[in-house]
């Protein structure tokens, strides 16, 4: 809940995504509730009939089809031709937002260490199974001054050699929207990690304009997980569902430290939004706490219940609660990952 | 009154206070508290958290506050120490306490818890009364003041007014307690005294009306510590708007048997005959019977029993004065008893009396008695030349009787001889005059046919011709036995009794007083008022009687009323020694010895006698006719007893009758006027100091 006093940042990507973590969760892959058309071959099943092995059906010969799918075991028995239809495997494209705005870095553990290694553990996940990741940090900064080449810039550079025609605009870096596209395979997770750790978290967000943003830039459907605190003044219900009516497959985790959770502070104390400066005086007695996890729970709830009209995952977690069960327990237990 | 209201002496300024004070605290709490900054994720809950808590009850914050709720409580306790809470318990006007403490005889019983005589426990609430007095408020509101005055039969101021509670805390310490019977005029006029009076006002004015100054003399409460066994409290007329708290003591139960009445007489054609006559008193409702010994030189000589009949109730209407009117029960009749013991002894000796019972007084469980030495009485005629005088004093057993001119006697009474008669004849003169304003000078006196002036004395209005005698004391010692009927006299005087006299007339003429009896501490005389010689008395067989008996009475010396040989407590020992005795000292009967200096006419005077006992005058030189010697020295013993029925009744009074009102003695738990404004502060201190002790706790991450 307090800014944290002492931010760790993370440098690298061993500090992000530690060895056992990567044994526990090498294992899983992303999938998706819907199926979404590919841009390159991947191993997912595509809605497009393909060229996989895997037989999806048969359908009448037109002039110009080509001829090797026609089925040549039919056509002698029913002398007729018919083309031989299979399912097409595209890779799935995985977005993962990151809410980089200056509440997230509060809390112990801090909520910003865990979306990035939280985004960092997806991300590999999704790297190593060919699928194309991209990682947006809402709101923040990224730290450029570390050196010549800084991670966004490697990231952007090594990402830009085996795409195709938007690398220039692959990273995004105007006010508030930082973003690394389009990275597909193991080779990518330095670059990665190299962006997670270059991200600052400043400022405030403004979700629903940034989500506006998002969705107009949207390069192609997928998976999206947004991992904030949806602690937004204005609201998170307009981004929500303006990301969700592009046809992304919309996940929503929600951190909370432990201490937003069960406040531990008391006496006179004027509050200061880290964000936006806004002063709440109070002063801590039981029903006020009382009152405060009610409105939480209110709050989280009232998420869910936003995210489960509108075909959402939401999902509350708190930031003790170790990465790898978030993702073997929680998260597949919601289908974002098998 | 018990279970006194509490009261506010300035409520007023209090609820002002308040009116300023609660109203700065809320505001200043809700302006001026002083929040730690705290950076925080989002102010997003906590806002709505609040502004639900608001919505929810708008005084929420107050109510669950405990700091402003003990910073509210502090502020209370020190708004109400600002009103000044107190607790009238008794009813007492204006800021000056009088504290009468009566030190009597019968304070000295011992009925109170523990065996606590009653004028330690009367000390003892005059202390709490102190300690409860107002030391002034914050404003520098007038501290109470009070004095305190100690009496028995004479009254002391023993602290004049002071609110240094100190000092009057040692002032009742220091009383001490005496055998003196009680009386309180001298100390309601004492009290009277230091009564602070208008400017201009004479002091002197001996009794200023109450209600004249009752505008500009402050109201005073006064303090009576006493049992109320004071047989003048009508003469305690404080004004109207005075205050008068009776603190009684002792125990209304209590019972006491005591001697009232000691008396030894010697035969008067027997002087080796000695009666002694003990008068004994019973208090208590059932008869008793106890055991009175009697000691000669403190050897013991006869034991007696005596049975004394219990004290009767009586009942009936009295008129008593105040507004309450009538009052019908009266205070039993105490028993009386009385005995004799007869036994010859020619020498003096020293009687003691005891009563053998464990009452709570005893004070009046022992008297002692001088008895003389077996003597006739020396009687001096000094006249003119009188037969008929002379002839009748010469058919009485008398020891000595000389005749002496007016000269001669002069002539005597400048050389000392006159210290040898007993008596003193005067037959139309007057006895000399030593001391202006007296009547009498020292000695015993037996006047025919003068009239003592003065302002103790008589106020001759001339002759009055024909009279006779219309009444006398027929109980009085020296017209006992007598019929003054058959007298008639030639040449009356018309006698009127001044305001100050001390003269008790014994037989009334038509013209008034005919023989008056007049007792002074140093001089004892029977007067006959008119011209003997001009009536035909001394004809009638009464005249003898009366010479004989009044010599005999003038005479008596030892017996409770016996002149110099016998004081009551609270008096002054006053007695003549012969010419040229030196060294002086009187020896108490707790052995303090003091030193005394006589007058130029041989007169020692000590006192007033706090004690009873036996008291020694000794002295170096010739010794009296009735002083013994005892190695080298004289000796004149002087007894001092109490033999006061109305004391000996201690029974304490449950209220006391006062010339304007009647007083009910005040509960004993809670008197004079408690204020808890100091409470009140040192409570405000320890809300202040719990305050700051949760402040702190609270504050902390």
């Amino acid at each position: 809940m307090l800014r944290s006093t002492d931010p760790s940042r993370p440098a690298s990507m061993d500090e992000l995504l530690d060895s056992t973590l990567i044994a526990k969760i090498s294992r899983l892959d992303l999938t998706s509730r819907k199926i979404f058309a590919g841009k390159l071959k991947g191993e997912r099943r595509s809605k497009k009939r393909g060229e996989s092995v895997e037989f999806a059906d048969h359908r009448p010969y037109v002039s110009g089809d080509d001829l090797r799918h026609i089925d040549w075991n039919i056509f002698g028995r029913l002398d007729r031709l018919f083309l031989k239809l299979f399912l097409e495997e595209e890779d799935l494209s995985l977005h993962i937002v990151i809410d980089a705005s200056e509440s997230m870095d509060c809390g112990e553990p801090s909520k910003f260490l865990y979306a990035q290694r939280f985004a960092m553990a997806l991300g590999y996940v999704g790297l190593v199974n060919l699928n194309r990741v991209a990682v947006t940090a809402v709101g923040g900064m990224v730290e450029t001054g570390r050196s010549d080449a800084s991670p966004a810039q490697a990231g952007l550079a090594s990402a830009s050699k085996d795409n195709d025609a938007d690398t220039e605009r692959r990273e995004v870096s105007d006010s508030s929207l930082h973003t690394i596209r389009d990275l597909r395979g193991r080779r990518r997770t330095q670059d990665l990690a190299r962006f997670l750790c270059s991200l600052r978290p400043a400022g405030a967000t403004d979700f629903g304009d940034q989500a506006r943003r998002l969705a107009l830039a949207r390069r192609g459907r997928g998976v999206m997980v947004v991992v904030s605190d949806f602690f937004m003044k204005e609201g998170y219900e307009d981004g929500l569902r303006l990301l969700v009516g592009r046809g992304y497959d919309l996940f929503a985790v929600q951190c909370l430290s432990p201490q937003e959770v069960e406040p531990d502070i008391g006496g006179d104390l004027r509050l200061v939004d880290v964000e936006d400066g806004d002063r709440a005086e109070v002063t801590i007695s039981a029903p006020l706490l009382k009152k405060y996890r009610k409105n939480l729970a209110a709050y989280c709830d009232g998420l869910r219940n936003f995210c489960a009209r509108r075909e959402i995952t939401a999902l509350t977690v708190q930031t003790d609660t170790p990465v790898d069960v978030l993702l073997l327990d929680y998260l597949r237990r919601r289908g974002l990952v098998r | 009154m018990p279970g006194g209201r509490m009261t506010f002496a300035t409520p007023m300024l209090a609820i002002i206070a308040a009116a300023i004070a609660v109203p700065a605290l809320v505001i200043l709490y809700f302006l001026k508290l002083r929040r730690r900054s705290v950076e925080i994720s989002s102010t997003l809950l906590w806002k709505k958290a609040i502004q639900d808590l608001q919505a929810n009850a708008p005084f929420q914050r107050l109510r669950k506050n405990i700091l402003l709720l003990l910073q509210l409580l502090a502020l209370a306790a020190a708004l109400l120490a600002v009103a000044q809470p107190e607790k009238k318990t008794a009813e007492t006007t204006g800021t000056r306490h009088v504290l009468l403490i009566d030190r009597s005889a019968s304070m000295a019983a011992r009925d109170g818890n523990g065996g606590l005589s009653r004028l330690d426990a009367a000390k003892k609430d005059a202390v709490k009364l102190i300690d409860s007095l107002d030391e002034g408020d914050i404003f520098g509101a007038d501290a109470h003041e009070a004095m305190v005055i100690a009496f028995d039969t004479t009254a002391r101021v023993v602290q004049g007014f002071t609110s240094d509670k100190a000092r009057l805390r040692e002032a009742v310490e220091s009383i001490e307690q005496t055998d003196a019977p009680g009386s309180i005029r001298e100390a309601f006029q004492l009290a009277r005294a230091h009564r602070p009076r208008p400017a201009g006002e004479p002091s002197g004015d001996p009794e200023p009306d109450a209600d004249v100054f009752a505008g500009i003399v402050p109201p005073q409460t006064f303090h009576l510590f006493t049992d109320g066994r004071l047989a003048d409290l009508d003469s305690f007329s404080p004004t109207s708007r005075d205050s008068v708290i009776y603190h009684t003591a002792g125990d209304p139960k209590t019972t006491n048997i005591g001697i009232v009445g000691l008396r030894a007489e010697r035969g008067y054609e027997q002087p080796e005959h000695v009666t002694v006559f003990v008068g004994v008193q019973n208090t208590a409702p059932e008869p008793r019977s106890v055991e009175v010994e009697l000691l000669i030189d403190g050897v013991p000589s006869a034991v007696r029993d005596v049975s004394i009949p219990g004290a009767e109730t009586r009942e009936g209407v009295v008129e008593s004065g105040g507004e309450n009117g009538v009052r019908a029960e009266l205070r039993p009749e105490p028993g009386r008893g009385g005995l004799v013991f007869e036994m010859d002894m020619s020498r003096g000796a020293i009687a003691t009396v005891r009563v053998h019972t464990d009452d709570a007084f005893a004070t009046d469980d022992e008297g002692v008695l001088v008895i003389p030495p077996a003597t006739k009485t020396s009687v001096a005629v000094v006249t003119s030349g009188n037969l008929y005088l002379a002839e009748a004093l010469a058919g009485l057993p008398l020891a000595t009787l000389d005749t002496l001119t007016p000269e001669e006697f002069k002539a005597a009474l400048e050389d000392g001889r006159a210290d040898r008669y007993d008596v003193v004849v005067l037959d139309g003169i007057l006895p000399p005059n030593t001391s202006p304003g007296r009547a009498l000078g020292p000695g015993r006196w037996l006047i025919l046919g003068a009239v003592p002036g003065g302002s103790e004395g008589l106020i001759d209005r001339g002759e009055a011709g024909m009279t006779r005698f219309v009444d006398w004391k027929r109980n009085h010692p020296v017209l006992r036995d007598l019929t003054l009927e058959p007298v008639r006299i030639g040449v009356g005087r018309r006698i009127e009794i001044g305001e100050n006299s001390v003269a008790v007339p014994l037989a009334e003429t038509t013209a008034g007083p005919g023989i008056v009896e007049m007792l002074t501490p140093e001089s004892r005389a029977i007067a006959v008022l008119f011209d003997v010689a001009e009536s035909n008395w001394p004809f009638d067989v009464s005249f003898v009687v009366f010479l004989a008996s009044a010599i005999d009475y003038l005479d008596t010396v030892s017996g409770a009323e016996g002149g110099a040989r016998s004081v009551r407590p609270g008096e002054v020992i006053s007695t003549r020694l012969p010419a040229r005795a030196s060294a002086v000292r009187l020896v108490s009967p707790d052995g303090d010895s003091h030193a005394l200096t006589t007058t130029p006419d041989g007169r020692v005077t000590w006192g007033p006698v706090r004690r009873a006992g036996l008291y020694t005058l000794r002295w170096r030189g010739d010794t009296g006719p009735l002083d013994v010697s005892d190695g080298g020295e004289a000796v004149r013993p002087i007894a001092s007893n109490l033999l006061d029925a109305f004391e000996s009744d201690i029974a304490p009074e449950s209220e006391v009758a006062l010339a304007s009102r009647i007083v009910s003695s005040s509960s004993r738990e809670s008197m004079g006027v408690r204020r808890y404004w100091r409470w009140l502060l040192l409570g405000s201190l320890l809300v202040m100091m719990l305050e700051w002790y949760v402040y702190n706790r609270k504050v902390r991450l």
